[in-house]
């Protein structure tokens, strides 16, 4: 029962970890990143790539997230601006985007599944079960993460102008408020996230350059559910990730792997706004 | 124009329409006589490549229509492939193969593609449903489909899928023969389609949704119906492929085909049916030539053209290309203009009356809120036909809520709403204008792409049912649109795409539109900002004669007083949500209440009733 729980908390942790970057970049600039997936991949290799150097493995999360900001500025530059205006073009020229990331790790790195150390290991004994240390630190992840979020939208002046975009961007605009740095700035943030969530991630699994996609799709579902609210979003990854994680368990891995997709075109259909309050 | 000349006109327009279709026709021919040379003329490798090209290209084909023209964006067409191959792989490996069998699986596949179509057209068209939520459940679709498949057992095969099923015993050149043709004659049938008078709905619907709704037009009806043909089509093409290659795979159904499908018509160009066709003929055939030597690299190419053709040229590369080609023999592009109909009075048709001879529109009790804000309240009001109401107040009064009450039967938070005595309940707009209501918008609302002729046809769409295969050469109109249109000189605009029309005469353009759904009960939000004086004048003229001649109820909302006074049989003052007056125009123009209310206004209440 109790690792149950534990399973439930530590799977919403992972969704919340992978998801943020997406919602950040759709709550402000109202755009859908399909080549988060590719991100994802982007940090997973870079995991990797600390991994064979024979690095500290937790140097992993910076380089990722380093790698993931400077791609994700240069994409935002060249491909997403030009298509602010065509949303549903932009979903399209993103998903090209994964593509291109995923042929060029495929050309770079090999097909091959491959694996990367993690920074920690062994069992921790919780609530009388001996659990993976390391998803437990995810939680802890996740919990950080969103308290980071929170203090630069609610602490910092680009916090306060990117909460002004996503109210009205126009009037913001209007104001004098450079949205156009804002949603440079959020394109740039939402990717290196998603980097940083991949290098997290891949400890747990292993890497191989399709490795984003079924990710992309949940947390796609995901962010549609939860609207531009963080806190809806650990809502979602809550209700949605332990759903998936009961399924599972007491129907089939088949029907737990439907689980969100399936649950969130629900919820979709009979609330469109999802978890978010309005 | 004399009646002779209009009649020699009437039959050059049809002879242009007919003379295209005949074109398209002649061309396919040339197709088809392509298609039975070919298997002779290439090698067999190629031709084997190429019967999946062009199963492909079918799919394609309906993806154009969905995405391209109606602007459905759907990642899911490669589920109703997958159901296609199944139904012919199942059947095949589990039962006998004798013509019963696969007749029957062949209709069975079908059958089951097109109810899975009709449940997605139900989930994403339902109403207040938002509009990128059916590419979000075309994308759940493949992954859902997939996993059936894996979770099939030996039954399908799981992840391996089935091979080797006993199967047709064609000749690869009959395989051909089938694919090429049923591409070409899709494709030419395509094409007649999206440039008929029903095509141009396609684009009506994409280009603005509410606009067909509130001319009464069944916009998830139609988009559901091109769903499950589409998903038709696809199927059939899933099944021809199951049983030509002799093998099943859940990758078949899976949602990277349905990717690829949508950036094939995204390369072709979508909205040009021979773009996406090339498209998909030319890239497929590449990458079978290519996974040998270079499948990275050539996978690397298509998704980064993919992204420089979304980004620098979303109409694909067709286009450009045809565009040279035309430019290099210095033959302009054929004009929207060519064809135009003429323009006809259609016969006047007896208004529609409540059977107890009620008012034409009657609200009681009539409420709306938005969360704790109470927008109106209490709203009692009749009128009758013949009369001309002019709702005025203040900005915020909730007079554009009002209209919005009454044209659909969602809005409400309380209340009833009564038209010809039918209670409108919940009824979406589009049911609310078969009761006999006509709303025209406050900002000009009609079909910015569409030509003036085109944006006209599509509101008489509900009288007179479109061609699905040519453009009719005339075009009948109610006495008062075309009143309208002699008016303000729309009537010498037909060619011209509504883009390019000035402020005023998209206003006009939208009036002799909501007129031609001949309404009973006439809904207008300022029909006149944006007009000359003297074009006002002229539609309050037709207005004030529509109400007193031929019996329609109207309500106005204007903000323009003298021009008020000048038209209405009756005003109703709106302050705060609430009816506060309701009177002649002289009660009310004279009243001290409304010099109060439009405290700002009060010069030009004082001058109007001076």
């Amino acid at each position: 029962m109790s690792a149950q729980f534990l399973d439930i908390v530590t799977t919403a942790a992972i969704f919340y970890v992978v998801a943020a970057g997406l919602l950040i970049i759709f709550g402000v600039m109202k755009i859908i990143n399909f080549a988060h997936g590719g991100f994802l991949t982007i940090g997973g290799y870079a995991a990797l790539i600390v991994t064979q150097l024979g690095l500290d493995p937790w140097l992993a999360l910076p380089f990722a997230a380093l790698v993931g900001l400077v791609i994700g500025a240069l994409v935002e530059r060249f491909v997403v601006r030009p298509l602010y205006a065509r949303p549903l073009d932009a979903i399209l020229a993103t998903w090209g985007l994964g593509i291109i990331i995923g042929q060029l790790i495929t050309i770079g790195f090999g097909r091959e599944v491959q694996f990367v150390q993690s920074p920690v290991q062994g069992a921790a004994l919780v609530l009388g079960e001996s659990y993976s240390q390391y998803r437990l630190l995810l939680v802890l992840g996740a919990l950080l993460l969103a308290a980071l979020l929170a203090a630069v939208l609610h602490g910092t002046r680009l916090g306060l102008m990117t909460r002004a975009v996503i109210m009205n961007e126009s009037l913001a605009r209007g104001l004098g408020i450079n949205s156009g740095l804002v949603r440079f700035a959020t394109f740039s943030l939402g990717s290196a996230l998603a980097s940083l969530a991949g290098a997290l991630i891949t400890p747990l699994s292993s890497v191989d350059p399709n490795m984003g996609v079924p990710w992309l799709v949940n947390a796609f579902m995901l962010v549609l559910v939860s609207g531009a609210s963080l806190v809806s979003l650990g809502v979602a990854t809550l209700v949605l990730g332990g759903a998936q994680v009961l399924i599972s368990a007491y129907g089939s891995p088949i029907l737990g792997s439907l689980t969100i997709v399936v649950l969130a075109a629900v919820i979709l259909r009979i609330r469109p706004q999802g978890f978010a309050r309005e | 124009m004399s009646e002779a000349a209009a009649g020699g006109a009437a039959v050059a327009a049809r002879s242009g329409s007919t003379r295209e279709i005949k074109r398209v026709l002649r061309l396919a021919l040339v197709g088809l006589a392509a298609v039975a040379a070919a298997p002779y003329l290439l090698d067999t490798y190629t031709v084997n490549i190429l019967i999946r090209s062009l199963l492909y290209a079918c799919v394609a084909l309906t993806v154009d229509i969905l995405w391209g023209y109606t602007g459905i964006l759907t990642f899911g067409q490669s589920a109703f492939f997958g159901i296609g191959a199944y139904a012919c792989g199942l059947a095949f490996s589990h039962l006998d193969l004798t013509p019963t069998v696969a007749i029957l699986a062949f209709l069975g596949g079908l059958a089951v593609a097109a109810a899975v179509a009709a449940l997605v057209g139900w989930l994403a068209f339902g109403y207040g449903v938002s509009p990128i939520y059916v590419s979000v459940v075309t994308l759940v679709l493949p992954i859902v489909v997939t996993q059936i498949l894996f979770s099939g057992g030996t039954f399908t095969g799981s992840s391996s899928g089935l091979s080797g099923f006993d199967t047709f015993d064609l000749s690869i050149e009959a395989w051909f023969w089938i694919a090429g043709s049923a591409l070409v004659i899709l494709t030419a049938a395509a094409w007649i389609f999206v440039h008929s008078d029903a095509g141009r709905l396609l684009v009506a619907i994409r280009e603005n949704e509410q606009r067909c709704e509130y001319l009464g037009i069944d916009t998830a009806l139609l988009k559901t119906l091109l769903l499950v043909a589409a998903a038709i089509i696809t199927a059939a093409a899933g099944y021809a492929y199951a049983g030509f290659t002799d093998v099943i795979a859940p990758e078949l159904a899976g949602f990277v085909f349905g990717t690829e499908l949508v950036i094939w018509v995204a390369l072709g160009g979508r909205g040009t049916l021979i773009g996406p066709v090339a498209g998909t003929i030319v890239i497929d055939l590449v990458s079978a030539y290519l996974s040998g030597s270079l499948p990275f690299v050539w996978k690397l190419v298509i998704g980064l053209a993919f992204v420089v053709v979304i980004v620098a040229l979303p109409q694909g590369l067709v286009p450009v290309v045809g565009g040279a080609w035309r430019r290099l023999r210095r033959r302009p592009a054929s004009a929207n203009g060519d064809g135009l109909p003429i323009l006809q009075a259609a016969p006047p048709r007896p208004r529609l009356v409540g059977a107890d001879g009620g008012p034409a529109v009657a609200l009681h009790g009539l409420s709306r809120r938005y969360g704790s804000l109470r927008v109106l309240e209490g709203i009692d009001l009749a009128a009758g036909a013949g009369e001309l109401v002019s709702l005025v107040g203040p900005n915020g009064a909730g007079k554009t809520t009002l209209i919005r009450c009454i044209a659909d039967g969602h809005e409400r938070s309380g209340g009833r709403v009564l038209v010809q005595g039918t209670d409108i309940g919940r009824r979406a707009p589009q049911r609310c204008v078969g009761f006999g209501i006509g709303r025209k918008f406050q900002t000009a609302n009609v079909f910015e792409t569409l030509t003036v002729a085109e944006c006209l046809r599509l509101a008489r769409a509900r009288r007179e049912r479109p061609s699905p295969w040519r453009r009719e050469a005339s075009l009948a109109l109610p006495q008062a649109a075309l009143q309208v249109m002699a008016a303000t000189g729309l009537d010498r605009q037909l060619g011209t795409a509504v883009k390019h029309l000035s402020h005023g005469m998209k206003q006009a353009l939208e009036l002799a539109m909501v007129l031609a759904l001949e309404p009973s009960v006439l809904l207008l939000d300022e029909p006149t900002a944006g007009l000359t004086k003297a074009e006002r004048s002229l539609i309050g003229g037709i207005l004030s004669g529509l109400a007193r001649d031929h019996g329609l109820c109207i309500l106005l909302v204007e903000h323009d007083l003298d021009f008020v006074r000048e038209i209405s049989s009756r005003i109703v003052v709106l302050h705060q949500g609430r009816i506060v007056l309701d009177g002649t125009v002289a009660e009310v123009i004279g009243s001290a209440l409304v010099r109060t209310i439009y405290a700002g206004e009060e010069h030009a209440i004082a001058g109007a009733a001076g």
